[in-house]
């Protein structure tokens, strides 16, 4: 017995077998649900490398795999992480509606989740990017339902994921020379500028952004969400590994500018996107944005600023939850979700209107909510970077604050129709309060989720 | 051997370039399958043949794979939505001219990257990259974009062969091509299947 085997095969044999029992919607999301639980729970509480008892039997669970001479390796270190994909997981499969939302993102979801931790656990991490784009290749099949034309968006994530792939490889190879020739300046950065181009076609990096607002406007808003919030983690953790593993990193080239230009162009971007958009679907792509901007700062921090990007994902993955179920229930009732389609949302279904506006003012940094806290704790850790980072942080922060007035304008705006109606299964809308009284109260209680992350950090890095 | 690579570089730089510019899907997925016997020929310069074959046979099950689910779509009869007036033809051909000289002045400087490579090779992996993104970037259906990321990753297969010959890494590429071609064909079906939600 191997961690390789516990949660990478075994997962993705199970989320094979989901597909057989598709038609049967209510088993599949509470055996999905259930299945990621248990995953996370082993992930946390198994003895890794050590002997123990269970039952009748003295087990020992190794923490690697050999396949055609490459190593696969769960460590101890690498707990956390499948803890915390393994619980994201669990969290979107738990506040699916079957009724609202395609179900195979259950099987694909799963089957997803597994390649991220197999392009985490490869060694040498560089085959990791193979990897994601099979990961893409799974994604673009679960945001193109059946019954739908597949969208631009989706055709344009797969072209940039299979480029990055093509460049991070190459890159790869070539660092590979420089442990032979060490010492080769022109080598490395070639190679880091390669490597660079490479992670900015899979983390949509300014000039390859225009696939996340061109997805979040034409699919399906519960699989957008879900494909963002867990493709993103799983892109920044595999480029963790690469930072945190490769030893010719970090050692001559200062890597930090080039991370806080993009990340504060990504909050530049994000910001502007939220003042011009009129479409509910294109202010998550702002958010989206800005929060792959706000992730490449904390993570420009290194050790500083990595139970920052822990945090930033956890409460991402709450609200872009909640924001995707308020969405994909709103769906069922209109056409598109431009702000004319959207006008007076909020004064026929205030319960569903209320996760879409707490999922966005959260991610927007809007203060009392789960996000301010973090973003404020982020903020004040640039304050030793250039001026103009600090003020394009806080130029972002306020375009997105003021996107969200539009959003809160949009939704109370008297349509003429002022009944309250009702949509959507009553476990659903308590979930939507539920995660909204949730997000306030991570607001108010900030060190939860802070040491929570500081936990995973711990590990992550070994210390 | 150099006259064969050098045939083989032109057949593949024609090959390509029919691809971009010919609009009935028949004549598409055969040009495809002749670029993969091109691409077979260029890798087995760093490869055993017994190896490079993979190459080739992943390249036909993709183009199969496309092949069955364009002859099997209603509306298949029909050719493919780029209806090419003659300014159209002469702009994708000026363009994949343009690349095709662009590469070809770029492989005395591209030979110090790739140091294992023959010319042949680095200007056929080459010409398939640019020629790849040059569909990509014009085309916006599924067909033609599928058949652009295999000729993107049939040039960068051509490079990295000379780079790097791990079994794993063969099968990987492999499984991704007809992986991509998978995907391809379940795009082109998705809107014919019964919607589920």
């Amino acid at each position: 017995m191997n961690t390789p085997l516990l949660w990478i095969l075994i997962p993705l044999f199970i989320s094979g077998f989901f597909l057989f029992i598709m038609n049967h919607q209510r088993i599949l999301k509470w055996t999905g649900t259930i299945i990621s639980l248990n995953l996370a729970a082993l992930a946390a509480f198994l003895p890794i490398n050590k002997v123990f008892n269970y039952l009748f039997w003295e087990l020992k669970v190794s923490d690697e795999m050999l396949i055609f001479g490459r190593r696969f390796v769960l460590s101890e270190a690498d707990r956390p992480i499948v803890v915390l994909l393994f619980l994201l997981c669990t969290f979107w499969f738990f506040i699916l509606d079957p009724k609202t939302v395609p179900i195979q993102v259950i099987p694909l979801g799963l089957a997803g989740t597994v390649l991220i931790l197999t392009a985490y656990a490869v060694e040498p991490i560089f085959y990791g990017a193979l990897f994601f784009a099979f990961l893409a290749l799974i994604f673009v099949v679960l945001l193109s339902p059946p019954g739908q034309v597949p969208t631009q968006g989706v055709l344009r994530f797969l072209i940039f994921q299979i480029l990055g792939m093509l460049f991070i490889l190459f890159a790869a190879w070539l660092a590979s020379w420089i442990d032979i020739n060490t010492g080769d300046q022109l080598l490395l950065v070639r190679s880091l500028v390669i490597l660079a181009l490479g992670f900015s076609f899979l983390l949509a990096i300014f000039p390859f952004i225009s696939w996340i607002p061109m997805i979040t406007e034409k699919n399906h808003p519960f699989l957008t969400g879900f494909v963002l919030n867990i493709y993103l983690l799983g892109v920044f953790i595999f480029g963790l590994r690469f930072i945190t593993e490769a030893g010719w990193f970090g050692k001559n080239i200062n890597i930090q500018q080039p991370m806080q230009i993009a990340g504060a162009m990504m909050i530049g971007f994000g910001g502007s996107l939220a003042l011009v958009s009129k479409h509910l679907g294109r202010m998550m792509a702002a958010v989206i944005i800005s929060e792959i901007g706000r992730s490449l700062l904390a993570i420009s921090l290194f050790s500083l600023g990595f139970p920052l990007f822990f945090a930033l994902f956890v409460v991402q993955a709450l609200a872009l939850g909640v924001w995707s179920l308020s969405l994909s229930h709103l769906r069922q009732v209109m056409s598109s979700f431009s702000y004319d389609s959207a006008a007076g949302a909020a004064r026929q279904w205030p319960i569903i209107s209320s996760g879409i506006l707490v999922g966005y003012f959260t991610l927007a940094g809007l203060p009392l909510l789960a996000g301010f806290p973090l973003y404020w704790a982020l903020g004040s850790n640039l304050r030793s970077y250039p001026l103009w980072i600090n003020a394009m942080y806080i130029l972002g922060a306020l375009e997105l604050i003021i996107g969200g007035v539009r959003i809160l304008a949009a939704l109370t705006r008297n349509s003429g129709e002022e009944r309250v109606l009702i949509i959507g299964n009553p476990f659903y809308r308590s979930l939507i309060l539920a995660v909204n009284v949730f997000l306030v109260l991570l607001g108010l209680f900030p060190q939860i989720v802070m040491r929570a992350a500081q936990s995973i950090t711990k590990i992550f890095l070994g210390s | 051997m150099s006259l064969f690579q050098s045939l083989s570089v032109t057949v593949l730089f024609l090959c390509a370039v029919g691809i971009l510019r010919v609009k009935n899907w028949r004549w598409m997925t055969g040009l495809l399958t002749l670029q993969y016997i091109c691409v077979l020929s260029l890798v087995s310069i760093s490869w055993p043949v017994e190896i490079a074959v993979v190459k080739l046979v992943a390249g036909w099950m993709a183009t199969a794979v496309l092949f069955l689910t364009y002859a099997n779509i209603p509306e298949s009869t029909a050719d493919t939505k780029n209806e090419l007036s003659l300014p159209g033809i002469f702009f994708k051909g000026f363009a994949a001219l343009l690349i095709g000289i662009s590469v070809y002045s770029l492989v005395p400087d591209a030979l110090r990257w790739f140091l294992g490579a023959t010319s042949q090779q680095t200007l056929g992996g080459l010409l398939l990259l640019g020629l790849g993104l040059l569909q990509l970037g014009l085309s916006r259906e599924v067909i033609r974009i599928i058949i652009g990321v295999l000729t993107v990753i049939s040039g960068f297969e051509i490079l990295y062969a000379t780079l790097e010959a791990s079994v794993l890494m063969t099968g990987l590429l492999a499984i991704l091509n007809i992986g991509i071609a998978f995907v391809g064909a379940y795009l082109l079906l998705t809107s014919y299947l019964e919607e589920t939600s």
